[in-house]
């Protein structure tokens, strides 16, 4: 699969930053109960997620589709189930009314709000800047860091050896159970011997590291360096502003009245 | 002795975690095949996402490990691209934390079943709190979050709880954990044997 992309601003900041960042407005957000304010929001991380990600258009679109689910998963038990007075639709045990309308459409545009935060954050930084990045902004123990990169890598690795066991099963005849059973005999042939595996590889790792002197200080040389640059003070702005203006404009012009 | 977790100890347990974090992923696809039955038994099946956990501490039995590895692969998750994004990061670290409060109530010497559950049900109920900041579930009817409630515990009970047990006993008879547990008293005495 062709994951390249071209390089925008959101690439060349600082991804510990970012990171921090995005984190401290969902935090904002488990605050925000105004279903306008939160709409705004979301347009406004919307909008950097359509425009900035670097990545093209019909694969931004086929990205978004898993969206619409949440938005809709999330939204609709609260819609249908959830308390209220102004009644507006009733039928057994599904009771619509505003309050939970309301509240329906703001958990939905919370969840939307996370997904994109969080895929726009991982279409514009790669795993290993961001461990280095932490290593010298966060001061994130290396041994972590580089646990977590060598990891990463490994995950190509276990999908090979999915397919190997998947062939080794199909070569050998096994036979095809049904129901519940089939799925108890799948998740155990699939599940020990990736597990297994994995255990004893991410020990030879360690042992190799530790046997080439890996040194879990600090004041190491990195092969890639960060720093903080325009972006950052661009990226802090955006979100200020975000939140500013979604608030005036909330207040001043609302889609719906609550 | 050092204290605190050595590389071998952190790598290994964040390669589970990450392996997990696969199981994650394609939980999702799983999770959402489930919803359109409604009555939330989708929250049955919820409490997978709790076993990086247990799984990690049983198979290691060494102090942080449980959440470290929730962490990890929250994270995993995360990079792969979940589509729920910054929240299972959020969750992650919730539900570690609370598992991780379970082991360390027991001091970090209990490996049995029940204490596997105890851990399942702390993470379910962090995740539950998670879930009364950010699907505000609060404002659901009464008989509906009931509903909800019964049916995530019982999934965490029976995934993170007895599932992860029973894996990492399988897991036992291949051997592997050897590796990586912390060396018993019985280790030492079968060094005197002459």
């Amino acid at each position: 699969m062709n994951v390249s992309s071209a390089e925008t601003w959101l690439h060349k900041i600082n991804p510990s930053l970012k990171l921090f960042v995005l984190i401290v407005l969902c935090m904002v957000a488990l605050f925000i109960k105004d279903l306008n304010y939160m709409i705004n929001v979301t347009m406004g991380v919307l909008l950097l997620f359509l425009c900035f990600s670097g990545h093209p258009l019909n694969r931004i679109l086929l990205l978004s589709i898993p969206f619409c689910f949440i938005f809709l998963s999330t939204s609709s038990a609260m819609i249908l189930f959830g308390q209220g007075e102004t009644l507006w639709f009733k039928w057994g045990l599904i009771s619509i009314t505003e309050e939970s309308f309301m509240r329906g459409l703001l958990v939905g545009f919370r969840a939307l709000l996370f997904a994109v935060l969080g895929l726009t954050f991982s279409l514009t930084t790669r795993p290993v800047n961001l461990f280095y990045s932490l290593m010298q902004q966060v001061k994130l123990k290396p041994k972590y860091a580089y646990s977590f990169m060598a990891a990463l890598r490994l995950i190509p690795i276990m999908l090979e050896e999915f397919q190997t066991i998947r062939n080794a099963m199909r070569v050998r005849g096994v036979e095809r159970k049904k129901g519940i059973r089939s799925l108890y005999f799948k998740m155990k042939a699939y599940s020990i011997p990736l597990l297994s595996g994995s255990i004893r590889r991410a020990h030879r790792i360690a042992v190799a590291m530790e046997a080439k002197r890996f040194s879990d200080t600090r004041n190491r040389t990195y092969y890639y360096e960060f720093g903080f640059s325009k972006n950052d003070h661009g990226f802090i702005l955006y979100f200020v502003i975000l939140l500013l203006a979604g608030l005036y404009l909330s207040v001043q012009f609302p889609y719906l009245s609550i | 002795m050092r204290k605190g977790l050595k590389l071998t100890d952190i790598l290994v347990t964040i390669v589970i975690a990450v392996a997990f974090g696969i199981v994650y992923i394609l939980w999702g696809s799983i999770y959402y095949s489930v919803k359109p039955l409604g009555l939330h038994v989708d929250q049955l099946i919820y409490g997978m996402w709790f076993i990086a956990g247990p799984v990690a501490f049983l198979v290691m039995r060494k102090p942080g490990v449980a959440l470290l590895a929730e962490i990890a692969a929250a994270s995993g998750e995360f990079f792969l691209g979940s589509p729920w994004g910054l929240t299972v990061l959020l969750y992650g670290v919730v539900q570690g934390l609370f598992a991780e409060l379970v082991f360390m109530a027991f001091r970090y010497k209990k490996f049995n079943m029940s204490v596997a559950v105890l851990a399942a049900i702390a993470s379910c109920v962090g995740s539950v709190l998670m879930d009364f900041a950010y699907g505000e579930i609060g404002a659901l009817s009464l008989w509906n979050l009931l509903l909800f409630m019964i049916a995530r515990f019982i999934g965490s009970i029976f995934f993170a709880g007895v599932f992860a047990y029973y894996l990492v006993k399988v897991l036992e008879a291949t051997g592997v954990t050897n590796l990586v547990r912390p060396v018993s008293s019985k280790d030492y005495a079968a060094l005197d044997q002459k």
